[in-house]
């Protein structure tokens, strides 16, 4: 086993990784921009190096900086998370090259799932069913209008090297295309550095079901069961749970194999995920790998009971995968929240601003995995994801009950959180009854962004602080044109102390 | 015994509270009904307040602007109200809605634009926002350049209303 390892991440992945390490007494190196200087996962490495500027390219996405910090502090392999460098082959090209261990797969399998026209190619080559589309790579936009117009509309238009719904665009008319296809080239070349795109059919009542694959380095592979993740907002998951209340044994069964097949077909090794589109009638195609950690790894970790993180260091150090398929197996139902920086009712534009106040929810079978804390400011430099709730129940109906109520017990003050969205989707009726697909939220848009009247509770509550906090002060200071205009004092009719 | 008056805006909208505080109760009078309530603050922030018999539990966080109510899992940010009724022009402005970078500007100034053109593309957390025009009219002054920090509430770009043009 490793004895130090860098992170290469931050927020609550960054944390969670941390943990893993310290748990299994491997030391730990955190980095960080200026503008993370006091986050909690650098308070919580042993160690943690200053990568400069802020902004994404100078900080987590830079490449020689990142491959000096660990060369700098001895580290003997690299942790990616996700996002940022996960899922970068350069990246995993420039540990080889410097003789650090990149935890998740060799460089040559990221550079192929993450061409996603080659990898659908490989799938379908495999025998994994694909989805319809145009995968090629001519990418004059005329030629990409053509293409779209066979076949047909709706159609989505996506980056190649895309991946968390950045550098995508659903299309519904011929009039929309083009600029849908400048739109999504531009977002991929900032965010991935690569422009190119391909288009696909968009699927009646689709669902996002993929299925966790855990591989080592001596030809084991085996799949962890799936992963429901059909609630998303801009084409990004908000909410998962498995198992999926769609799934049977059969499908299961088939799903599993062909995501194993999937993996080995590529000589895929760590852990990574095999996504896949079903559709109204139970087909299934493969979408894409992802070939790092998934954000919402955690509900299989609670209905497995193992733990991918450890697993994932496990294997890079060049272990045995000691779980066999017929040793794995699901125990009740898991479900995980996103908290997210942002105003549903505002388009799900992200917000920024100081946590005035942040108190998760505890108590049985309630897991937190957090990157914020009270006090701390959420800036307009990263991902807006602020934390994950992960509840498990004995069965569904249960894990929705806790979710509701550890929602409602989630205190988060100061900025703007998706929280009470997510309570309105696990209250939905379609919700509960598992009737769900990726357009949940434009399907219920009506009943989820209802308008809602501020309680008159809210407003007692409030008027009780104020009044507990409106500290009587002596007329000439009140006076004085320095004080404070908004003070209740000010519009204060006759009053006086005692009775 | 002490009495205040509260003018809190919410979502558009005035309240105006009244608060007395006798010895053992408060008595709060909004929408000309008056209640008696025994409050606590158990810790900073965390209220519990007896009304009747119904227990209120509440968190409450001073933000700058404005203050945060946590009640039943939802989050209320209420405002104090300025006293003279100031009018938010909301129709006819056109303000970002995000802090970000700007990635592209479509417009030169003196062009003439049409209700739901682009004029501008802002990108902040990877992802793009469009600015569009609000109203047909003919752009005055752009604000900002390609690659140029904008901060949210800010205004890009000044566009003159043409005559005749339908909000």
């Amino acid at each position: 086993m490793f004895k130090k390892i860098l992170i290469a991440n931050r927020g609550e992945i960054a944390i969670r990784i941390l943990k893993a390490c310290q748990e299994m007494g491997i030391s730990t190196v955190a980095v960080y921009s200026d503008a993370d200087a006091y986050s909690p996962h650098v308070h919580l490495a042993d160690e943690a190096i200053c990568l400069g500027d802020p902004s994404p390219l100078e900080s987590y996405l830079n490449i020689p900086k990142i491959i000096d910090a660990a060369i700098e502090t001895n580290a003997e392999a690299i942790h990616p998370g996700y996002g940022f460098l996960a899922e970068n082959a350069d990246f995993a090209y420039a540990c080889r090259e410097a003789g650090i261990k990149f935890i998740g797969p060799e460089p040559e399998v990221i550079e192929l799932m993450g061409d996603k026209i080659a990898a659908k190619k490989k799938m379908e080559k495999a025998g994994v069913p694909v989805i319809p589309g145009y995968h090629g790579e001519r990418q004059e936009n005329d030629f990409l209008v053509k293409q779209g117009k066979k076949i047909g509309f709706p159609l989505l238009v996506k980056a190649a090297a895309g991946g968390g719904g950045k550098g995508m665009r659903i299309v519904h008319s011929e009039e929309e295309l083009e600029e849908a296809i400048e739109g999504a080239k531009r977002e991929a070349k900032s965010s991935f550095g690569s422009d190119v795109v391909f288009l696909e059919k968009y699927l009646d009542k689709p669902r996002h079901i993929e299925f966790q694959i855990l591989a080592d380095e001596h030809g084991n592979t085996i799949h962890l069961f799936e992963r429901e993740c059909s609630i998303q907002r801009r084409h990004q998951k908000i909410i998962e749970e498995t198992p999926s209340p769609v799934m049977t044994p059969e499908l299961r069964k088939k799903m599993g194999e062909a995501a194993v097949k999937a993996a080995k077909a590529v000589g895929y090794t760590n852990a990574g995920t095999i996504e896949f589109m079903v559709d109204g009638s139970l087909n299934f195609y493969f979408m894409e790998m992802n070939t790092r950690l998934q954000v919402e790894h955690p509900i299989t970790e609670a209905t497995t009971g193992i733990d991918i993180v450890k697993w994932q260091l496990r294997i890079a150090s060049g272990e045995k995968l000691t779980l066999k398929q017929k040793d794995v197996s699901q125990r009740g139902h898991a479900i995980e929240c996103r908290i997210y920086a942002e105003d549903p009712a505002n388009g799900f534009l992200p917000c920024s601003g100081i946590l005035t106040k942040v108190e998760p929810p505890v108590g049985p079978n309630i897991r937190n995995d957090m990157g914020i804390e009270t006090g701390m400011e959420v800036t307009a430099y990263y991902d807006p994801l602020l934390a994950k709730l992960i509840v498990s129940g004995e069965n569904r109906e249960d894990a929705i009950d806790k979710m509701i109520w550890a929602l409602s017990n989630y205190v988060v003050l100061g900025i703007t959180t998706n929280i009470s969205f997510l309570k309105e989707v696990l209250n939905h009726e379609a919700f509960r009854k598992g009737e769900i697909t990726t357009h949940f939220i434009d399907t219920h848009f009506k009943d989820l962004f209802a308008a809602k009247e501020i309680p008159f509770e809210a407003l007692i509550a409030l008027s009780v602080y104020d009044a507990m906090h409106a500290k009587p002060v002596r007329k000439e200071i009140t006076a004085l044109p320095t004080s404070d205009p908004y003070s209740p004092w000010k519009r204060v009719g006759k009053w006086r102390i005692g009775d | 015994m002490i009495e205040v008056e509260f003018n809190y805006e919410y979502d558009g909208r005035i309240y105006k509270m009244k608060v007395e505080k006798t010895k053992d109760a408060y008595l709060i009078t909004f929408d000309e009904t008056t209640y008696t309530v025994n409050a606590t603050e158990i810790k900073p922030g965390y209220l519990k307040i007896k009304l009747g018999d119904k227990i209120i539990k509440a968190v409450i966080s001073e933000g700058n602007e404005s203050k945060f109510v946590f009640l039943n899992g939802n989050v209320y940010n209420i405002r104090r109200a300025i006293s003279k009724g100031r009018k938010i022009e909301k129709e006819d402005e056109i303000l970002s809605p995000i802090s970000g970078k700007v990635v592209k500007v479509e417009v030169k100034e003196g062009d003439r634009v049409k209700k739901g053109d682009v004029i501008m593309v802002i990108e902040a957390m990877k992802m793009e926002y469009l600015i569009k025009a609000p109203y047909d009219g003919i752009i005055k002054k752009i604000y900002f350049k390609k690659d140029e920090q904008i901060d949210m509430g800010v205004k890009p770009v000044e566009i003159e209303k043409e005559e005749g043009s339908k909000k």
